[in-house]
Parts: structure tokens; C-alpha cells; sequence
């Protein structure tokens, strides 16, 4: 089965991992998203030390979008089902904000659709990261629009 | 008519409120609300802007109704 979900609590990756394997599969593709350490800024080049992060999202559209995104990628990628669990809230370094776990019946759609949701992931669900560093923060804006 | 407007993130904090209810004259288009915003809080118009209307992503051409649901964020950033 699909699903996609918010969450405050630490993410099991083997439990979404495992929650989208149907009995037709012979590969699960898992991307494990956690939070960096080390960030480089694109304008400047400077590398900077993030203390943890927060994410926050407009839940009820988030959880729409997220559900938009599974039904394009089961229509244009050979795939069985998807699993898409993204965290909330304050992250320490090295937690992980976001689960992707898309079963195929060959390994080849799973990685593409695995990349492709997470491409358009970062570009559409309303979801927001904030890096909080010695001496400062600053809320993280997107590359690319909608 | 009243709309409700959400904030997020960096917009939450440039507004310094997560939800203002707005009164604007019927047929009201969503851009509207964007234009009486930025007047009062300039730097808002640093940050790549996306609305949404009822929780869908919108351009701001469309026309309100009473009790709509806008929201007005920065470029997301999640992953």
C-alpha cells in the first residue's frame, strides 16, 4: 500500500521500508534524508556548522501534494507502491527528516521514481527547514519553483 | 467578505503572526492580499513568493470567496 505521513517522532526506516513490499516486488529502493552537519553556502562558498534544524510544514497540503506526487510517479515510473514519511519539528544533526521507500518489480523504476519524488519533493510539498548555527539561523529557501 | 491567511516560516517570522483574517471587497483576487502585505512589511518582497488558495497552489489571479484559505510562503525546503 502507499502512504505519506507527517511526523514529530524519530523516523524507523526498515518500518516504512518495509510497509510498501507487496508480494509482486523483487526491489525496495529507501532514500534515507538526515540532517548535515556541515552546509555550504551557495552564494558565498562559506562552510558553516549547523547546531540542529527545525522543519515546519502547512501539514493539511503538505500531506495533499505528497499524495499527488505518488499518484504521478505510479503513473509514469513501473512501480508498486510508495512510502513518503517527512519529520516535523526540531532535528538534531544526523536524525533523519525524510523517508522515500518506492517498491518495484525491477530495481531500475524503483531508483528512478525514488529520485524523481524526492526532486519534486523538495520542490513542491509545503514544508520549510530552518539551519540554526553558532550565532544565528536562517529558514532555508527552495531552488526551484513550483 | 473575510479570508483567512496562513504564514510559514520565513514569511511567519517577517510578519511576525502564522494567521491574519482579512477583510476585502468581493471578487477580491488572491494577489490583492499580497499587495496590501507588502505595503506594510516591505522585505517580504525579498522571498520567492508562492500562494496556495484552499490548500492548492495558486497564482494569484484567482478570484476569493468568503472563508477561503490562503497562504503565502517562501520557496519550500523540505527533504
Amino acid at each position: 500500500m502507499d502512504f505519506f505521513e507527517l511526523t514529530t517522532e524519530p523516523i524507523s526506516i526498515e518500518s516504512v521500508a518495509r510497509r510498501v513490499v507487496p508480494p509482486e516486488c523483487g526491489a525496495t529502493v529507501t532514500l534515507d534524508g538526515y540532517a548535515r552537519q556541515y552546509t555550504k553556502d551557495k552564494a558565498t562558498g562559506e562552510v558553516r556548522e549547523t547546531e540542529y534544524l527545525e522543519y515546519e510544514a502547512y501539514e493539511p497540503m503538505a500531506l495533499k501534494e505528497m499524495e499527488k506526487l505518488i499518484e504521478a510517479a505510479k503513473s509514469q515510473f513501473e512501480i508498486s507502491n510508495v512510502g513518503i514519511v517527512h519529520r516535523v519539528g526540531r532535528l538534531e544533526i544526523g536524525e533523519t527528516s525524510v523517508v522515500i521507500s518506492v517498491a518495484a518489480p525491477h530495481r531500475r523504476a524503483a531508483f528512478e521514481a525514488c529520485e524523481w519524488i524526492i526532486k519534486e519533493l523538495k520542490r513542491t510539498v509545503p514544508i520549510w527547514k530552518k539551519e540554526v548555527y553558532a550565532g544565528g539561523e536562517h529558514w532555508v529557501e527552495g531552488d526551484a519553483s513550483a | 467578505m473575510t479570508v483567512q491567511v496562513l504564514f510559514f516560516g520565513a514569511t511567519a517570522d517577517t510578519i511576525g503572526q502564522r494567521r491574519v483574517d482579512f477583510e476585502l471587497p468581493p471578487n477580491s483576487i488572491a494577489s490583492q492580499i499580497f499587495e496590501q502585505l507588502v505595503a506594510e512589511y516591505p522585505s517580504l518582497a525579498k522571498h520567492r513568493l508562492h500562494y496556495s488558495v484552499n490548500q492548492q497552489y495558486a497564482t494569484g489571479n484567482e478570484t476569493l470567496t468568503d472563508g477561503d484559505e490562503i497562504a503565502i510562503f517562501a520557496a519550500v525546503s523540505g527533504g
